[in-house]
């Protein structure tokens, strides 16, 4: 929302800080202000001047003019518009002697877009009067910090802001006086006084459609908003001063009563914009006997349209249920001027202001415009205002200082407020929305003191340690020992595409989905961090022929019913260009039996599209699948892609528990090795577990040595296994036993020694 | 004798002093100190003296042996020196070659950011907790004041899901969940993932890291609010840092403000970084909403408290002078090598 200064220093009595201060102080008491723009720059040093020649230059389409200026004396400027000619009164800027299509241009000659008054940039200015304006200071407020105030999206708010941070006296620009008085002339009904809380509406005749005059126009440029001729630009002053959204309707153009009532379905209207709405029962209009005339709170239609022969009005001052319009609005994806006045809810007690203060200013922009009667103003009940009551102590301990309480009551009058012993009234404009608790009222003294004025005070606290996040210190454990081993951590977005589900064959139905995504390719929730780690490869496959990652975070699952499950996953890839790929899954087992020493991998025949056909495997912990190691598809990475899948909420319960201490065995242990000739492709893990299977108690531990493939394909696959008895030295007839156990093991499994 | 034996002494100590190596030196030792050595065919022969010349010879002999003994074990430890020195010579090793192997991986900056900053809050007594990144509408919004069709749900783009879900805006749903699981009096934060739905530019993301804060207690005042944001900003930026207050509105929080910190490229006197204002707007934080605590089960006449949020992925860009925002979810190791 922009501010202009001239139009603020208006309405606050003395201002006698300049913009910027201005600026800093809303800031610092009221809302983020963006910072200071000049608006109308040129007016600096412009004047008066008539044009007394213009010659063509030769090869160039600007003029060679000499001009009489009411303040520099008589300048040569070269100019570009078409209506430069003689005799026209037009205005001067003096900007120094530039060479321009060959001559020394002094100056130059205005157009209203370059004087900030409008948009026109076809020519330069034709005076039929002579105007001086001043340039303007535009301080600019970021709307989201007005979310809150209705009342400050206009400038009489602003005002009343500054008026009582600066103590000064604030200047209504409303004179209830000018209220049109006599019985009402519009027929007015409106349906739903909850949806439409008030509806006022002034006849005017013998109105005179145009321009604007220029101060009004420059005005409205000023805070961006452009110049539509007399009778709307008004409208737009109103709603950017007191800030009530008000409509002109032609008054011959509205059939009939106007009636206030939620649209039929499928009900259209041309709107003011051009563009064609099509409505549903939940949107509220304004409507005549043949239709919608508008779409309350947000636009006015195109058919019941001031135009040149416009010759009488009614000026509609109502005010709309917040919620109703935001919604119509959003649906519509139609955000106006006073659409986002009335979704932060506005006052009721405005609409009669704007009214008053319409028919002040139509007068000045159409003379010879009279009000017929007085308003019709339909309205619900009026509410009474909220009463809060305030404990003046209670006060000073929420700000952590004291405030005295006549200086309490001083700061709350001047925002209008009124006190009655520890009763405070809300105006109006702040009781929509904003004002209703005592903590509402904290935040009224707080900032009007201004924070600054706030010793910090140490809170009391008591001295307990904080429950430890057991989930956070196991994640950073696996984190530290996957950099140890040379990992680099790597986060992913949650959001896939359709074709990155696709790829990996994950139906989309398993996936939830994003109603209204930045882009079509992040239209699903993530349900395998895998689709990351495909990204990481290609990515930096491109950069690096070597490289480890791996990647903390949350899968997102469907559920029948509630919120959806969320699993950490610990994803971890290893590539290398070359090679046969083995050390990239050797690196990620041993990172995996880093975290769980126990573990498993159990080679599976069936491996997905994506994986390696041959080089899958499931990771296994206490006899639940955990996760998966595999080499991607060369189809699907080019070069060797290894990555382990862990899912961390199986690992950490599955991995949790106390260590208990194994005494020291203090008779000697024996071994004995094992070489068995195997089927082509049995795996290590298929061995050892027969060999684990025969033996008893006395077999401490089972070692894989070597292994070597014969010709034909069939293995040989050694393992040494030691035995002992924590009690006594074991006789070699023992060990021998021990030994024929896996022997027959071996044997009964179709396996041979060598 | 005595004489033969220091003749011979004296020879096997000049052919001691002239051995080139180890080896003969070993020769001499063996050929004169040996079990069958010269010195020994002498001890032999004692038997055949006088008791008195026996007496002298012995002395000689044994004279002879220690000397020849102790240039042997001289003449040794000078051979053994000299080998070694000779071995350490030729070992010379280009330290300056970068080891072969691994060398470790890097945690992501907004992980370090994130550990550092949980280590400061859990030494003042902080639970850190977690929340979904899916929420619901009740946890996101309404529960922290914001219901349906009020303006403030503009202010967060929100990401909807299907079953009417939606994926959190902020890390402050957890504060709802923090009141309801630890109850009055407490201390929180909850670092995590938060979606805007946000065109992605160099300065805006539609994925990022905040961290939520908040302390529920009796007499929660502004002034403490101040005090522990003063305290918290200089143990983040390991310096004393000048903070300041300024309306903000954030329907959870009632007095709400934006925390400004003094600028630390000027020092207070306007610089480009700062807009030429001073201040650099850094945390959004208030005093809880009665709305909030009562939707936390927490009795706001009984207590209060203040809450706030800290961009991570801000403080990350601040700290580490980081120009575009992409970079931290690009999986890019180019990038996040350098960490």
């Amino acid at each position: 929302m922009k501010f202009s200064y001239q139009w603020l220093s208006e309405l606050v009595e003395d201002l006698d800080i300049d913009a910027k201060e201005v600026s800093r102080r809303i800031t610092l008491h009221t809302a983020e202000s963006e910072g200071v723009e000049p608006h109308g720059a040129l007016w600096a040093g412009a004047c008066p001047a008539t044009v007394l020649s213009a010659e063509p230059i030769p090869n160039s389409h600007n003029v060679k003019a000499e001009v009489e200026t009411a303040a520099y004396g008589r300048k040569t400027v070269a100019c570009g518009a078409p209506n430069c000619r003689s005799g026209l009164r037009t205005v001067y800027v003096p900007l120094g002697v530039k060479k321009v299509s060959g001559i020394d241009s002094d100056g130059m000659l205005a157009s209203m877009a370059e004087l900030g008054i409008n948009a026109d940039h076809d020519g330069i200015i034709e005076l039929t009067e002579d105007i001086a304006l001043e340039t303007d200071s535009i301080i600019e407020i970021d709307n989201k910090s007005l979310t809150h105030r209705p009342d400050l999206w206009g400038h009489y708010g602003m005002a009343r802001e500054l008026a009582a941070i600066l103590n000064k006296p604030l200047v209504d620009p409303v004179s209830l006086e000018l209220l049109p008085q006599g019985p009402p002339q519009v027929e007015v009904i409106v349906e739903d006084l909850a949806l439409c809380p008030r509806f006022s509406a002034q006849l005017f005749e013998n109105v005179t459609v145009g321009d604007a005059p220029v101060w009004l126009q420059y005005r409205l440029r000023a805070i961006g908003l452009n110049s539509i001729g007399n009778i709307v630009d008004v409208t737009n002053w109103l709603l950017a001063e007191l800030p009530q959204p008000t409509h002109a309707y032609d008054a011959d153009k509205v059939q009939g009563a106007i009636v206030v009532r939620k649209a039929k379905a499928g009900e259209k209207i041309l709107a003011l914009n051009g563009e064609e709405y099509s409505l549903t029962i939940d949107d509220l209009i304004i409507a005549d006997s043949s239709g919608p005339i508008g779409i309350a709170g947000v636009i006015g239609g195109k058919g019941s349209s001031i135009g040149p022969e416009t010759k009488r009005i009614i000026l509609e001052a109502a005010n709309f249920n917040a919620a109703a319009v935001r919604k119509t609005s959003s649906r519509l994806k139609l955000r106006t001027d006073a659409s986002m006045r009335f979704e932060k809810a506005q006052d009721p007690e405005n609409t009669l202001r704007a009214i008053a203060r319409g028919a002040e200013l139509f007068e000045l922009v159409s003379p010879g415009i009279r009000s017929l009667g007085g308003p019709t103003d339909v309205r619900a009940a009026v509410k009474p205002l909220p009463v809060i009551d305030l404990d003046f102590d209670w006060l000073n301990r929420k700000l952590g200082r004291v405030v005295e309480k006549s200086e309490v009551i001083g700061i709350l009058e001047r925002l209008s407020f009124t006190v009655q012993g520890n009763k405070v009234t809300v105006p109006s404009w702040r009781a929509t929305k904003d004002v209703s608790i005592a903590d509402d009222l904290v935040e009224e003294i707080g900032r009007m003191v201004g924070y600054a004025t706030i010793a910090p005070i140490a809170p009391a606290m008591p001295v307990v340690p904080p429950p430890v996040n057991e989930e956070r210190l196991f994640f950073n454990r696996l984190r530290a020992s996957a950099t140890q081993q040379g990992f680099d951590e790597v986060y992913n977005y949650s959001f896939i595409s359709e074709a990155q589900a696709a790829k990996l064959g994950i139906s989309l139905e398993a996936h939830i989905r994003v109603l209204n995504p930045i882009a079509s390719d992040q239209s699903l929730m993530r349900t395998t961090l895998l689709h990351g780690a495909l990204k990481n490869f290609e990515d930096n496959r491109r950069h690096f022929g070597t490289f480890r990652f791996f990647e903390i975070g949350k899968e997102i699952h469907k559920k029948s019913k509630g919120l959806p499950e969320e699993v950490p996953h610990l994803v971890a890839g290893v590539y290398n260009g070359h090679g046969d790929g083995a050390e990239g899954l050797r690196e990620l087992e041993r990172l995996m039996r880093g975290y769980a020493p126990a573990c498993e991998f159990r080679p599976t025949d069936t491996a997905h599209p994506f994986e390696h056909p041959l080089r899958s495997a499931e990771v296994w912990l206490a006899a639940e699948q955990i996760g998966r190691l595999f080499e991607f598809h060369p189809n699907w990475v080019e070069g060797r892609a290894a990555v382990l899948d862990i899912d961390l909420d199986k690992l950490a319960r599955l991995s949790a528990g106390a260590i208990r201490y194994q005494p020291i065995r203090r008779f000697p242990a024996s071994e004995f090795d094992l070489s068995i000739l195997t089927e082509p492709r049995v795996p290590a893990g298929t061995v050892e577990a027969i060999l684990r299977a025969a033996a008893t108690t006395a077999t401490e531990k089972i070692e894989f040595i070597r292994d070597f493939t014969l010709p034909d394909g069939h293995r040989s696959l050694s393992f040494r296994a030691t035995v002992a008895n924590r009690e006594r030295t074991m006789t070699q007839e023992e060990i021998n036993a021990e030994r024929e156990r896996m022997i027959a093991a071996i044997s009964a499994a179709g396996m041979k020694l060598r | 004798m005595i004489a033969e034996i220091e003749a011979l002494a004296s020879a096997a100590l000049s052919r001691i002093a002239a051995a080139a190596n180890l080896d003969e030196m070993e020769a001499v030792r063996v050929e004169v100190l040996g079990r069958k050595g010269t010195l020994a065919e002498f001890g032999k022969l004692m038997g055949k003296l006088s008791a008195s010349e026996r007496v002298d010879a012995g002395k000689a002999l044994n004279g002879a042996k220690t000397s020849l003994e102790a240039a042997f074990d001289i003449k040794k430890t000078a051979f053994e020196s000299a080998a070694l020195n000779e071995r350490l010579q030729s070992e010379w090793l280009d330290l300056t070659i970068p080891p072969p192997g691994l060398t470790p991986g890097s945690l992501h900056p907004l992980t370090q950011i994130q550990n550092e900053i949980e280590s400061l809050f859990f030494s003042m007594g902080f639970t850190i907790l977690d929340g979904p990144e899916v929420e619901t509408e009740f946890h996101n919004f309404d529960a922290l004041n914001i219901p349906a069709d009020h303006p403030a749900r503009d202010m967060q783009d929100t990401f909807w899901l299907e079953g009417g879900h939606l994926l959190r805006t902020h890390t402050s749903p957890v504060q709802v969940r923090g009141m309801m699981r630890l109850g009055p009096p407490l201390r929180m934060i909850a670092p995590g993932r938060v979606f805007r739905n946000e065109e992605v530019d160099p300065s805006h993301e539609h994925t990022f890291y905040q961290l939520e804060g908040m302390m529920v207690d009796r007499d929660v005042s502004i002034a403490n609010l101040l005090y522990f944001m003063k305290t918290l900003l200089s143990g983040i930026f390991k310096r004393d840092t000048t903070v300041r207050l300024r309306p903000g509105f954030f329907p959870f929080v009632e007095p709400g403000f934006e925390l400004d910190i003094e600028c630390m490229v000027c020092g207070g006197a306007g610089c480009p970084v700062c807009k030429q204002s001073g201040w650099v707007e850094l945390l959004p934080c208030g005093l809880v909403h009665p709305n909030v605590l009562r939707a936390g089960g927490i009795d706001p006449a009984e207590f209060g408290g203040f809450a706030f949020g800290l961009g991570l992925t801000r403080l990350v860009m601040m700290r580490y002078l980081i120009d575009d925002i992409r970079w931290l979810q690009s999986g890019d190791l180019r990038f996040l090598k350098q960490f």
